[in-house]
């Protein structure tokens, strides 16, 4: 009888009772979500979904070929431009160093990829490529493209690899802006500009300046550029100024990128994650 | 069994579709949630139990193709939240009423005002960016898109069943 009464209640209630399981498993996967079981089932999901992907990338190519055809032929006419004005630039740069005896700066070895998805879906703001582990891609390699840094892979499969976005709550970055060595910290504050924080107010940061990576980002090489400076603000009482970021990448229109075969140093990684979770 | 694999197969589409759609449907970066729309329709045809556990499952999904952004959980979270939500509109003798009529559009709006803005309260989480913000900027007009897109199948129920 009382058994009976238990089983009527539950059924009663199982509504209620499957809200909260579901809620649990969702808080549990949440405080525990990079354990090598749930690394190999998003590797297998990302391959499994980036090949439809890959499958329908054709389509939406009919739609933009005109729009691609004009970016594409005022892109030609300013590289062929660029790479004029760079060859003269790079004989100077080797003339030089050669002065200067200073050593060639490491280059890397550069996988190109297909854009073949951009989950843009309430702004977890990722891409998928089609280059994985195959091609040497690995977890936290930057992608780049000429236009400058697009994010860093965060999943890959044999064939493919997702991509985090600068464009992402999670992507810190450590930027410097050229003209002036201003170092600061890169963020996406929504829409589709970024912030270089911790700029304090006297420090020289002007419109237009180029902003890219520094030697103190553990994940990013330094030099790769980011993109340029569009707008500065100060909040009264602050000790720092607002500093904005416009991207050098077009994302709704990225195509094409680059992964760079870098590994930044583990040990490094490591011992600012352990500061991180402290 | 038969209806409980082409529900299978039609959510498996309906991912997959969400996955592709982006390329297609992006109006200044906001995305219609296809698969919110889908979860409405589960509820409302099959109840709430149904729909909370098409909303953790598709969630699910959905969080292990959004890359390692420390999120696995997020989209589990909040799909199974309005699935629950989703379920109040259920009403075994008005389905294709609901369907095929404003009800619909309503039940659309209102799940996705709660799931975004749950979706947002977390995902924001240790940021410094603003919740009402980035509700305003792109949880409202998802809202609204979704509601937009939910008119296509309103119509096509109505059409076919109303009429």
């Amino acid at each position: 009888m009382k058994l009976k009464r238990l089983y009527d209640i539950i059924v009663d209630f199982k509504e209620y009772g499957a809200l909260a399981l579901y809620l649990v498993i969702g808080v549990l996967l949440l405080a525990h979500n990079d354990s090598k079981q749930i690394r190999a089932i998003r590797s297998a999901t990302v391959g499994g979904i980036a090949f439809l992907q890959d499958a329908f990338g054709f389509i939406p190519d009919y739609f933009d070929l005109r729009e691609q055809n004009r970016v594409l032929q005022e892109l030609n006419l300013s590289l062929a431009d660029e790479v004029s004005r760079l060859r003269e630039a790079r004989l100077e740069n080797i003339r030089l160093r050669q002065m200067l005896k200073f050593k060639e700066s490491s280059t890397f070895t550069y996988v190109p990829a297909r854009v073949v998805g951009k989950q843009l879906y309430l702004l977890r703001n990722t891409i998928t490529i089609d280059a994985g582990e195959r091609a040497g891609v690995q977890e936290n390699m930057p992608v780049v493209t000429d236009a400058g840094l697009v994010g860093k892979v965060v999943a890959t499969s044999a064939d493919y690899a997702i991509a985090q976005i600068l464009l992402n709550r999670v992507l810190r970055v450590s930027a410097r802006v050229q003209r002036s060595r201003v170092d600061g910290i890169l963020v996406w504050q929504g829409g589709s500009s970024l912030s270089l924080n911790n700029v304090a107010k006297t420090l020289d940061v002007q419109r237009g300046d180029v902003v890219m990576t520094s030697e103190y980002s553990s994940l990013f090489p330094p030099g790769i550029r980011i993109g340029v400076v569009s707008g500065i603000s100060v909040t009264p009482g602050s000790l720092f100024q607002n500093v904005e970021v416009t991207p050098g990448v077009d994302f709704p229109r990225l195509e094409e990128v680059f992964v760079a075969l870098y590994e930044p140093d583990s040990s490094r990684v490591a011992l600012e994650q352990t500061l991180e979770r402290r | 069994m038969k209806r409980f694999s082409v529900y299978v197969l039609l959510s498996l589409f309906v991912v997959v579709f969400q996955a592709l759609a982006a390329h297609f449907l992006v109006i200044i970066d906001i995305v219609p949630d296809i698969v919110l729309l889908w979860i409405v329709y589960v509820a409302i045809r099959e109840g709430q139990l149904a729909a909370s556990t098409a909303g953790f499952l598709l969630g699910l999904v959905i969080d292990l193709l959004s890359g390692q952004d420390g999120m696995l959980g997020l989209a589990t979270l909040s799909k199974t939240v309005a699935g629950f939500v989703a379920g109040y509109f259920h009403n075994e003798s008005k389905t294709v009423q609901t369907l095929g009529g404003s009800r619909f559009i309503i039940a659309v709006a209102i799940v996705s005002f709660v799931h975004n803005g749950l979706y947002f309260v977390i995902f924001l989480q240790g940021t410094d960016i603003g919740w009402w913000n980035i509700l305003f900027r792109y949880g409202v007009p998802t809202t609204f898109y979704t509601s937009v897109v939910a008119l296509l199948p309103m119509f096509v129920f109505a059409r076919k069943y109303l009429t």
